[in-house]
């Protein structure tokens, strides 16, 4: 699952819904053709390389683009994060410095957060190399600031193979979990029905 | 990439059918002081006919053939486990997504149409589910296993409404277009497992089975479509039914379960709640409960009894159909867009999208609900608002179903071209995304020529429109009646809202529609060498 966030924004339930409403009714400009901040995979040009996987989004006055190569980067295997910012309004990129990030996403590990670099624009793109020794779920935080906002969003990054087994570990021992309780359940009201029974039969 | 809406010419053809068709209601209904409203409820009973009926008896008293399909199917979903948890996480690449998405979700609306309930009796969660907790083995008369692991209570009062399914119905939507579970063969998975855990807990808990009949979004679903299909489950005699004491359908036998949801043959008049499981057939000692053909909507025109839940469930199915089709209009993205920018919502907004949703189901409710108002105040009826709500909550159901199937017939034909090859390396191993080519490749290899598919989806326009007028005047008769002078432009509120909801979807089928995932064609070049 993708995860973001944006500092520092709220509003009422009532706001949002009257909004929401008010966009609804007056919005009808067709644009764009992806599904915001949902992962997509493409090739380059030359379909020889590897592909690579790309999430479009928004934070704020941004579109943001992130661009993983390879789209299925492996431990050990040298990779790079390429993210291009663009002003919602006007489409000027950003020129300010991008610092990046990484935090491990799994469940039970250590959850610091380590700085991999702050780049500088180039190109309109800020290029981030990375490499990582162990196959796990990441998270990539790109930060920098505008119009004195701080702006921090996530990207997951997962590295090697997801995890097959825990899944359906997790639903047959709860499968198996709830018919052992029902057995157990079953039994008992046997054993009362029987006790009651005798009783019944004595009187 | 969007695929081509409707052509304007068969827009055109729709609206012209419609107009020609409310004037034609409005005159007649206005006219007409005494209802000259019939509609036809003649049966044909395919156990009484000669040629069919080795085959009908066969599949209907054997439980070999449901046994097989019911393995078959419980092993396509053990792949689409499997390749969802372990395949690429490339949609277009990977069996989970493509067969769950592109073909079982889009496929199982268009099998309605033909086969009424007839999935739910080879549905893999209940399968599993009954296989976990009821094992029974029997051969030649001859019990090997009959295990019964539930504790048989009775479900709370509460759970025994479809407001669980509806609320699932919802949740599943929201992971569907919000989340994005279409497009993830991960959570595809997940997904799946989540079903076989939720029907596996409720038969383990509760008697019968809860989750099929209070549930199971997508049993419920196609349990309201399937009043308007041509085939259903009934006696063959109907004073055979009428003289049993036995009542072995509800009852079960000592090899066959009881009716799943409770229905007694002999009684049924609507086909919601029938899984077409086949107990019946095969606990009947007279063998008297067989597949029968009616004309289509037979139920939803005149014999489905209105309830309070359900007319609840049909009202958001309609709601939650028609967001379906504007989720995969360009203009959507950039309307979420706009919205996240006021909120101040950034990622995948989420935020933006729930708030779109909520809108979206509430906007045909509200209306729904007025137009109800302004007929009782035009009718001077003294029938209460809960019971004209109810009542004719029926016209929705025709406006939905048609433009599920108009829709899904568009992802179907278009985007399930090259989904066999998918059979040879179902987890995608090795395969690259499908680039623009592969995906152009595609129009020119539809499943049916597109000039076909236009013309199916405006016979199917105009096909719900028919439908829904028809149930119109024979529940607004059954409602109302008392003599009701000018009853044409006192129904006409009701007639404008079966006007705007198809006038709506007509219109979303001719605009370009965004495609749920890429190119299924593999063609040789994308495949890298193993």
């Amino acid at each position: 699952m993708n995860r973001f966030k944006l500092a520092g924004n709220s509003g009422s339930i009532l706001k949002s819904f009257l909004l929401a409403v008010v966009s609804l009714l007056i919005t009808c400009e067709a644009t764009a053709h992806h599904v915001l901040g949902r992962p997509a995979y493409s090739l380059n040009e030359d379909s020889n390389t590897p592909p690579s996987m790309q999430v479009e989004t928004q934070i704020g006055d941004y579109y943001l683009t992130y661009m993983v190569f390879p789209a299925f980067p492996k431990p050990g295997e040298n990779g790079r994060v390429n993210v291009y910012a663009s002003r919602i309004d006007n489409g000027d990129t950003f020129q300010g410095d991008m610092t990046f990030s990484v935090r491990n996403d799994g469940w039970f590990v250590d959850k610091n957060e380590e700085t991999i670099g702050t780049q500088q624009v180039y190109d309109g793109v800020y290029r981030q190399g990375f490499l990582f020794k162990e196959n796990g779920n990441y998270i990539i935080t790109a930060k920098f600031e505008s119009g004195g906002e701080p702006y921090v969003i996530d990207f997951p990054l997962q590295i090697g193979e997801s995890s097959s087994m825990g899944p359906v570990g997790i639903a047959l021992g709860t499968i198996v979990l709830a018919l052992i309780g029902v057995n157990v359940a079953q039994r008992k009201r046997l054993v009362r029905e029987k006790i009651r029974n005798t009783r019944d039969e004595q009187e | 990439m969007t695929h081509p809406g409707l052509p304007e010419f068969w827009g055109a053809i729709i609206w012209l059918f419609m107009i020609a068709l409310s004037l034609w209601a409005i005159f007649q209904w206005t006219s007409s002081k005494k209802s000259s409203a019939t509609h036809s409820s003649k049966h044909i009973s395919l156990a009484n006919i000669k040629l069919l009926q080795p085959f009908v008896k066969f599949i209907t008293t054997s439980g070999w053939p449901l046994l097989v399909l019911k393995i078959i199917s419980v092993a396509l979903f053990s792949l689409v486990i499997y390749a969802g948890l372990n395949g690429t996480p490339i949609p277009e690449r990977n069996i989970a997504t493509v067969l769950t998405w592109n073909i079982w979700w889009a496929g199982l609306i268009i099998s309605i149409f033909f086969l009424g309930s007839a999935w739910c009796a080879i549905c893999p969660w209940d399968a599993l589910a009954t296989w976990f907790v009821k094992p029974r083995i029997w051969i030649k008369n001859k019990q090997l296993l009959n295990i019964n692991n539930s504790l048989q209570l009775t479900p709370p009062k509460w759970l025994r409404s479809v407001f669980p399914a509806l609320f699932m119905f919802i949740g599943l939507t929201w992971l569907e277009l919000g989340v994005g579970v279409t497009t993830n063969p991960y959570w595809t998975a997940l997904l799946s497992l989540l079903m076989v855990v939720l029907a596996t807990l409720s038969l383990a808990v509760y008697k019968n089975k809860v989750f099929c009949h209070y549930i199971c979004p997508v049993g419920r679903t196609v349990g309201f479509y399937a009043q308007l299909a041509p085939i259903e489950l009934r006696p063959i005699n109907t004073d055979i039914c009428k003289n049993c004491t036995t009542l072995e359908c509800f009852n079960g036998t000592e090899k066959i379960d009881a009716c799943p949801t409770q229905l007694v043959m002999g009684n049924l008049n609507q086909n919601t709640y029938c899984t077409s499981c086949g107990n019946c057939t095969q606990s009947c000692p007279e063998e008297n409960i067989s597949w029968r053909l009616r004309p289509q909507s037979n139920e939803a025109v005149q014999s489905a009894r209105p309830h309070w839940d359900e007319a609840w469930f049909m009202l958001t199915l309609l709601a939650l159909t028609s967001f379906h089709g504007i989720t995969m209009l360009e203009f959507w993205e950039s309307l979420i867009s706009k919205f996240a920018q006021t909120l101040g919502d950034s990622g995948q907004l989420l935020t933006s999208f729930s708030i779109g949703f909520v809108i979206s189901i509430l906007i045909p409710i509200l209306i729904y609900s007025l137009v109800i108002l302004l007929t009782r105040y035009l009718t001077q009826t003294k029938i209460k608002f809960k019971k004209l709500f109810t009542g004719l909550v029926f016209i929705t159901l025709p406006l939905a179903f048609a433009y599920h199937l108009a829709h899904n017939l568009n992802h179907m034909i278009r985007e399930s071209v090259g989904a066999s090859q998918l059979f040879l390396n179902p987890l995608g191993t090795n395969t690259k995304p499908a680039d623009l080519s592969a995906t152009i490749l595609k129009e020119y290899n539809m499943l049916i020529s597109q000039d076909v598919l236009f013309a199916l989806q405006a016979f199917l326009m105009m096909f719900g429109f028919w439908i829904a007028l028809k149930v119109l005047r024979h529940r607004s008769e059954k409602l109302l009646p008392e003599p009701m002078p000018g009853a044409g432009w006192k129904l006409s509120p009701l007639l404008a809202f079966i006007i705007c909801i198809n006038g709506f979807h007509i219109w979303m089928l001719t605009q370009p529609m965004i495609m749920r995932m890429g190119s299924l064609c593999i063609s040789p070049s994308l495949i890298a060498p193993l």
